[in-house]
C-alpha cells in the first residue's frame, strides 16, 4: 500500500517517492501547502475508495497520519 | 461528455511550463471573494496548449474591492487583457443567505438593488481605468429554500431576489461593449451543485468550488479568453456518411441511410443537423469534406425530405475520392481562411488521426462512437465564442454564396482585366465611429494574411486612437455587383509627425484580396496625405508565419527601403486602379 500512496503523493507534492517517509510533512515538503494537501485528499479518497470526515483531514499532520486513518478506514496497509 | 484531467495534472504541469517559451502572450487576472486557488495555473497550462504563454495575476481572497477602486494596485500595475470577478453568493449574502425573511419584502428589494448598484458602480471603476474587459460571473441560484416547496408563493423570497439580481445585472451590462457577464449559474447546474460545492472542502479552505471542477470552470473561462486573443473557430468541416446521416449512402443507398424522426438513430441525426443549422445561422461557416460519389451524396442533400441541411447552406462541398487532408486544404483556400480557424468532425477514427497527424493546427474533434451523443458534443465545444457579433457575422453565409457565383463569373470570363472591370467594385472608406469600431478591432484580432504589422487592437483601444487628433482611424467596406462584403479593410495611421505619416496598421480580410482594392485604399491615404502637405508616408512590413500573401505590397506601389522602413514620397503621382471606384465620407 505505502506504494500507491508515496506514488500519489510523489505526484500530487512533485517529489521523487524516495524522498517520501512517515516524517514528511509541510515541513519538509516545500510544496506541501492547503491546496496540494486538498488535492492529496482527493486523490486519495478516489484511488482508495474511501471518504475521510472533515476532523480526520485536520488531525493528519504528515504522511504517517495518512497512513494510520487508511487502516482505521480498513485499507491494508500491507496490501 | 467532456473528461477532465485533475487539478493536481495542471498544477504539476503548471510549475514546468515557461511562459516566455511562446511567441504569443497574454495577461489574465483574476479577482474573487472566495478560494479560486488553481484557476490560474489550470488556466496557464490551457493557455500554453494553445501556444500562448499566459501571465496571470491572483488578486487574492476577497480583495477584489481594493484592487478595483484604488488605481495605483496591483491589478492595474499587473495590466491585465482580460479580467474575471468570480463572486459567489454567500459573501455577498451574508447572513441574510440563510435568514432573508428577517427583512420585509421591501427592504429585501432594497438590498438587491444596493448590490446591484455597487457592483455596476464597481464594474464601471475599473473599465475607466484599464483597458481591459472585465467578465463578472453571475450568482448560483440556492436549490436549498427554509420555506421548501413553498418558496415559490413567498413574494420575492431568496431564490427570487438571486434571480432577480442574475437578471438586473445582466440588463445593465447588455449594451455595455466591455464588460460581460459569465454565466456561473449555468456552469453550476451543469455539473449539479451537490457536486460543485463540497461542505468538507468549504469549512476547510472555504474553497466554493471544489478542486476537481477547477479544470471545468477554466474551460468556461477559455471561452472567453479565446475570442479576445482571436482563436476563435469559424468553419465546421464535416464528414457525411455516419456524419450528418447514419449508414453509407453508397452502400445503403438513398432509401437505406438513417435519417427519419421515427428511427432513435435517424432522430440523432436530424438534432445534429438542427444544431449545425443554428450555428451556421449565427455566422459559423459549414463546409462537406467527404470521400464519396458526388452525385449519391448530392442527392441526398439535394432531394432527401429528412435532410436539414441544404446545399446552400454549405460554402464549399468536396464530396471526391481525394484524401481528406488535400479537400481540407482546398476548403481553407477555396474559403480564405486559415486552416487553423477550422474544426473537423468525422466519425471515422483513422480520418481523424490521419488529419491530426497531418494538419495539427485543425481542431479534429473526437467524435464519440454513438451519434447520440453527436449534439451534446458540439454543444460542449467552447470554440465559436465571440464577444461581438457584427453585422459580417450575420451575413457571413450569405456572403460564401455570394462567393461562390463570382469564381463562376470569373470562370466564364475571357480575362482577369475584363473580369474586374465588369465585377464594379467599390470601396466606401469610412473614418471609425460607435458602429465600426467593433469590426475593425476584430479585423485586427483575426487578420493574419494581408496584414503589414499584425498589430492586435481590443476595442477599447481602437475608440481611444479614434478620439486622438494625433491619428487616423479608418476602414473600407467593399461591394460589387454580387453583394456586400460589409467592412473588410482597416488602417491606423500616426500623424505625430506633420511631414511624415506613419502607418501602424494597414490589413485587408483575405476575402477580398488580389482585385487592386489594396491600392485603392492606400491611394485613399495618400491622397489624404496631400491634402495634408505631408511629405513622406512611411510603411512598415513587420513579417510573421502568415503574412506573406502582402510582403511586396508597400515596393510594389512604390515603396522605397530606407534602413527597416518603407517611405513613400508624396511627390510621387500614386496611381489607382483604373477598375475601382472609391468613396471617401
Amino acid at each position: 500500500m505505502s506504494n500507491k500512496l508515496y506514488s500519489i503523493i510523489s505526484k500530487v507534492m512533485d517529489v521523487p517517492e524516495s524522498e517520501i517517509n512517515d516524517q514528511s510533512s509541510p515541513e519538509n515538503i516545500e510544496s506541501w501547502d492547503s491546496l496540494s494537501l486538498y488535492m492529496l485528499i482527493d486523490d486519495i479518497e478516489t484511488e482508495f475508495n474511501v471518504k475521510f470526515i472533515l476532523e480526520e483531514i485536520l488531525e493528519t499532520k504528515n504522511v504517517g497520519d495518512f497512513k494510520k486513518q487508511l487502516k482505521k478506514h480498513g485499507v491494508d496497509i500491507n496490501e | 461528455m467532456v473528461t477532465e484531467e485533475k487539478l493536481s495534472f495542471y498544477i504539476t504541469k503548471s510549475k514546468k511550463l515557461n511562459i516566455s517559451d511562446f511567441k504569443r502572450q497574454t495577461r489574465i487576472a483574476l479577482l474573487s471573494n472566495f478560494t479560486l486557488d488553481g484557476l490560474a495555473e489550470t488556466i496557464k497550462v490551457k493557455c500554453g496548449e494553445l501556444n500562448v504563454g499566459c501571465d496571470t495575476f491572483y488578486g487574492g481572497y476577497n480583495r477584489y474591492n481594493e484592487e478595483i477602486l484604488n488605481n495605483k494596485s496591483n491589478l492595474y500595475s499587473f495590466s491585465p487583457d482580460l479580467c474575471f470577478l468570480i463572486l459567489d453568493i454567500r459573501n455577498i449574502f451574508g447572513d441574510l443567505f440563510y435568514s432573508p425573511y428577517n427583512l420585509s419584502v421591501e427592504k429585501r428589494k432594497e438590498f438587491i438593488q444596493n448590490k446591484v448598484n455597487e457592483l455596476v458602480d464597481l464594474a464601471k471603476s475599473f473599465i475607466e481605468k484599464s483597458n481591459s474587459k472585465l467578465v463578472v460571473s453571475n450568482f448560483v441560484i440556492p436549490t436549498y429554500s427554509s420555506y421548501g416547496i413553498f418558496e415559490n408563493k413567498v413574494d420575492y423570497g431568496l431564490q427570487e431576489m438571486v434571480f432577480d439580481l442574475n437578471y438586473k445585472l445582466s440588463n445593465a451590462w447588455k449594451n455595455e461593449n466591455s464588460i460581460y457577464l459569465y454565466d456561473l449559474n449555468g456552469f453550476v447546474s451543469r455539473f449539479g451543485q451537490n457536486n460543485v460545492f463540497d461542505y468538507k472542502q468549504y469549512f476547510f479552505g472555504d474553497i466554493k468550488i471544489s478542486l476537481n471542477y477547477i479544470p471545468f470552470l477554466a474551460n468556461d473561462l477559455l471561452g472567453f479568453i479565446k475570442p479576445v486573443l482571436g482563436l476563435n473557430k469559424k468553419c465546421i468541416v464535416l464528414d457525411l456518411d455516419n456524419t450528418l446521416w447514419g449508414g453509407i449512402v453508397g452502400e445503403d443507398g438513398f432509401n437505406g441511410i438513417k435519417l427519419s424522426q421515427n428511427d432513435p438513430i435517424g432522430k440523432a441525426f436530424i438534432e445534429f443537423q438542427k444544431y449545425l443549422l443554428s450555428l451556421h445561422e449565427r455566422g459559423i461557416i459549414l463546409a462537406v469534406n467527404s470521400r464519396n460519389n458526388s452525385e449519391d451524396a448530392m442527392q441526398v442533400i439535394k432531394e432527401h425530405p429528412d435532410m436539414v441541411l441544404r446545399e446552400k447552406h454549405f460554402a464549399c462541398l468536396k464530396i471526391n475520392w481525394n484524401d481528406k487532408v488535400t479537400n481540407l486544404q482546398e476548403i481553407a483556400q477555396e474559403l480564405n481562411i486559415g486552416i487553423d480557424s477550422i474544426l473537423f468532425m468525422d466519425d471515422d477514427n483513422v480520418n481523424r488521426d490521419f488529419m491530426r497527424e497531418a494538419l495539427p493546427e485543425v481542431l479534429t474533434v473526437e467524435l464519440p462512437n454513438d451519434p447520440s451523443l453527436y449534439t451534446q458534443t458540439l454543444m460542449e465545444l467552447n470554440e465559436f465564442n465571440i464577444l461581438k457579433i457584427t453585422d459580417e457575422d450575420k451575413k457571413r453565409g450569405k456572403m460564401y454564396l455570394q462567393q461562390k457565383e463570382r469564381i463562376e463569373f470569373e470562370k466564364s470570363s475571357i480575362n482577369f482585366e475584363e473580369y474586374l472591370k465588369q465585377l464594379g467594385i467599390k470601396i466606401h472608406i469610412k473614418k471609425a465611429d460607435e458602429f465600426t469600431i467593433p469590426r475593425i478591432s476584430q479585423l485586427t484580432l483575426k487578420t493574419n494574411q494581408f496584414n503589414l504589422t499584425t498589430k492586435r487592437y481590443q476595442e477599447e483601444e481602437i475608440m481611444r486612437f479614434s478620439q486622438d487628433k494625433k491619428k487616423i482611424v479608418g476602414c473600407a467596406r467593399i461591394e460589387d455587383k454580387f453583394g456586400d462584403y460589409g467592412i473588410t479593410g482597416a488602417f491606423v495611421v500616426n500623424k505625430d509627425n506633420p511631414e511624415e505619416w506613419v502607418m501602424d496598421t494597414f490589413l485587408l480580410s483575405c476575402r477580398v484580396i488580389g482585385r487592386g482594392v489594396e491600392e485603392g485604399i492606400l491611394d485613399y491615404i495618400v491622397n489624404d496625405a496631400k491634402k495634408n502637405n505631408v511629405k513622406r508616408l512611411i510603411g512598415n512590413f513587420i513579417p510573421t508565419k502568415k503574412n506573406k500573401p502582402s510582403e511586396y505590397f508597400l515596393p510594389n506601389f512604390g515603396f522605397k527601403k530606407e534602413g527597416n522602413r518603407w517611405i513613400y514620397s508624396l511627390e510621387n503621382h500614386s496611381k489607382k486602379p483604373s477598375h475601382l471606384l472609391v468613396l471617401g465620407e
